[in-house]
């Protein structure tokens, strides 16, 4: 019996390491191919290049054989510019927004309370395609532009969840007592708040507000409702790219986007795991 | 702020928290959630656009009453819809099936190998979902990795046919919602209380009844939870088709953005999307009661 279970053991460490390996192997082939120098058939090797990347930073040589392919620089650095104003709007309002409510629901007692907490899990489980489609709707309806400000309200609506949800996450395992102690010292509401409940409550909000930046900056099908015909934003550019038809540069793109995004949730895991 | 007495001050307190969240969320969630159910109501008009005349036969084009004056009843759209039920619960399954061992792995690990694990398989969710996706063309295409490889290896002469099947829809989806359903899943294979599966063995269960009878109906929860989280956003997804499935694998998710961008019939897409909510309501009713019921007694600790 006891080299049967061995046996499972084993095998279920072998199939354990299966599935990261299904996880990370896909991202291993295209940060190594982003460097293949082939322009024609991506993934087919032929030797080492740094051109892609050379070409999405703008460092390129126009003669090359490869820039027939290029859609313009100019519209990927629009794309990517559109992108950060986007995140870093929707950040700054829905991290605004999901605190004050988070912190109202932790601090007061009203009626209605139980409402607002299921309401706040609303906007987030509704699929993005009925809430694209339905702010569509409404923007058209009452004749408002589509372009960076539809983007920005469109993002917020969902996002304001998702940092609620940090920062309650956050409240909830606050000490009170501190609160209190501070009351009986002497401060008054203001400077406990400032002073005791805002240093404790910062790392939530700062999870937050990353998570809401990472996921801003990746949303597709949203933005690809009510973004209008002039604007584009990076996860748009690539997923044109994709229906008519893919240029070596975007593999480079995809591995900078990768990297952009893994660095900030690793600082998030990383902030969050060391405040705990 | 003298003059005001403290329950006042608090209830301008509160009003000066919420109001912002309550403006917001009136104005820009519900209120464009009823215009598209009411519009799920309206005619279409002929030149895109609608006309206020109440019409039922949105819904009735994919549910059987299309309107007589008009068409015939074409069950392409439901087939549509049981063919994203279908996709959806395909993925719900294999991600069930490839997380549930691991889950299991992972949870007997030490403490630091379990942290850096449960971080390798959340890292992901951050990453763009575009360029997950886009991986994938990269690597099933008929010039992509594999084909290139195995070409060049002798091992294959004609590329193989991957991409663009619904094959590769479900791979593209399971690829993507695996954090979804493993990180709820996990939860519940952690607090599994393992006296019990040694007390099921001593009682002489051999390893499929302690299986069936102790340890899958004790991490119930978090099957139930990370198949509603994959549910949900696979039933209306029209990415992952569009990228993987190209024109052949027609999601509701597709079918809804042809009829706001090119058909345009907006209140045929409106109704549409009502389907899709629906389903999600149901699931998520389901996933609700389930939590309720096994929050005073789950089938095994009775």
């Amino acid at each position: 019996m006891n080299w049967l279970k061995r046996l499972g053991g084993g095998s279920l460490t072998l199939y354990t390491i299966l599935f990261f390996a299904f996880i990370y192997a896909p991202i291993a082939v295209i940060v190594v191919y982003s460097f293949n120098s082939d322009p024609v058939n991506m993934m087919k090797w032929s030797g080492f290049t740094f051109d892609w990347y050379k070409q999405i930073f703008g460092f390129t040589n126009a003669s090359s054989e490869a820039a027939l392919y290029i859609e313009s620089t100019d519209q990927l650095l629009a794309a990517i510019k559109n992108s950060f104003i986007v995140a870093a709007f929707t950040t700054t309002i829905a991290t605004l927004i999901g605190t004050s409510t988070a912190l109202a629901i932790y601090r007061y007692n009203f009626f209605g309370k139980r409402f607002y907490r299921v309401l706040m899990f609303t906007p987030m489980l509704m699929p993005d395609i009925v809430l694209g489609i339905a702010l569509l709707i409404f923007f058209v309806g009452i004749g408002m532009p589509l372009g960076i400000g539809s983007i920005i309200i469109g993002h917020c609506t969902f996002l304001i969840s998702y940092v609620f949800i940090v920062v309650s996450t956050r409240l909830a395992g606050m000490d009170r007592t501190l609160e209190n102690a501070s009351a009986d010292l002497g401060a008054n509401e203001w400077a406990t708040f400032r002073k005791v409940v805002l240093p404790q409550v910062m790392p939530g909000v700062i999870g937050g507000a990353l998570l809401a930046f990472i996921i801003s900056m990746d949303d597709l099908v949203i933005t690809y409702f009510i973004s209008g015909v002039g604007t584009q934003t990076l996860p748009l550019f690539i997923f044109g790219m994709l229906r008519r038809g893919i240029k070596p540069e975007v593999n480079a793109i995809a591995v900078m986007m990768l990297l952009f995004s893994f660095t900030i949730a690793a600082v998030g895991l990383y902030l969050r795991s060391r405040k705990k | 702020m003298k003059g005001l007495s403290q329950s006042n001050r608090q209830r301008a307190q509160l009003s000066l928290l919420l109001g912002p969240v309550t403006i917001f969320l009136a104005i820009f969630f519900f209120t464009p959630l009823l215009i598209m159910l009411i519009y799920s109501f309206l005619m279409p008009g002929l030149y895109g656009g609608v006309e206020w005349i109440f019409y039922p036969h949105n819904y009735g084009r994919i549910l059987g009453f299309a309107d007589p004056t008009f068409e015939f009843f074409d069950p392409v759209y439901i087939q549509i819809f049981l063919r994203s039920l279908r996709i959806a619960a395909t993925t719900v399954i294999i991600t069930l099936l490839v997380c549930y061992p691991a889950a299991f792995q992972i949870s007997r690990l030490k403490e630091n190998w379990k942290n850096f694990s449960l971080f390798l398989i959340a890292l992901p969710f951050f990453a763009s979902l575009i360029v997950r996706l886009f991986i994938w063309v990269l690597i099933l295409k008929k010039t992509g990795f594999i084909n290139s490889t195995l070409m060049s290896l002798g091992i294959i002469s004609e590329p193989l046919d991957m991409i663009y099947t619904e094959g590769a829809t479900i791979l593209g989806m399971v690829y993507i919602f695996i954090p979804f359903m493993f990180l709820p899943l996990y939860a519940s294979v952690e607090k599994l209380d393992w006296t019990l599966v040694k007390a099921s063995q001593d009682l002489g269960a051999n390893g499929f009844q302690t299986f069936f009878r102790v340890i899958l109906p004790l991490t119930m929860p978090g099957i139930i939870g990370g198949s509603i989280l994959v549910f949900i956003p696979t039933l209306g997804n029209f990415v992952v088709p569009t990228v993987l499935g190209g024109a052949k694998v027609l999601m509701l998710g597709n079918l809804i953005e042809q009829q706001f961008l090119s058909a345009r019939n907006w209140p045929f897409g409106a109704a549409l999307s009502m389907l899709v909510m629906t389903g999600v309501l149901v699931m998520l009713f389901i996933y609700i009661r389930s939590e309720t019921k096994d929050g005073d007694q789950s089938p095994a600790t009775k």
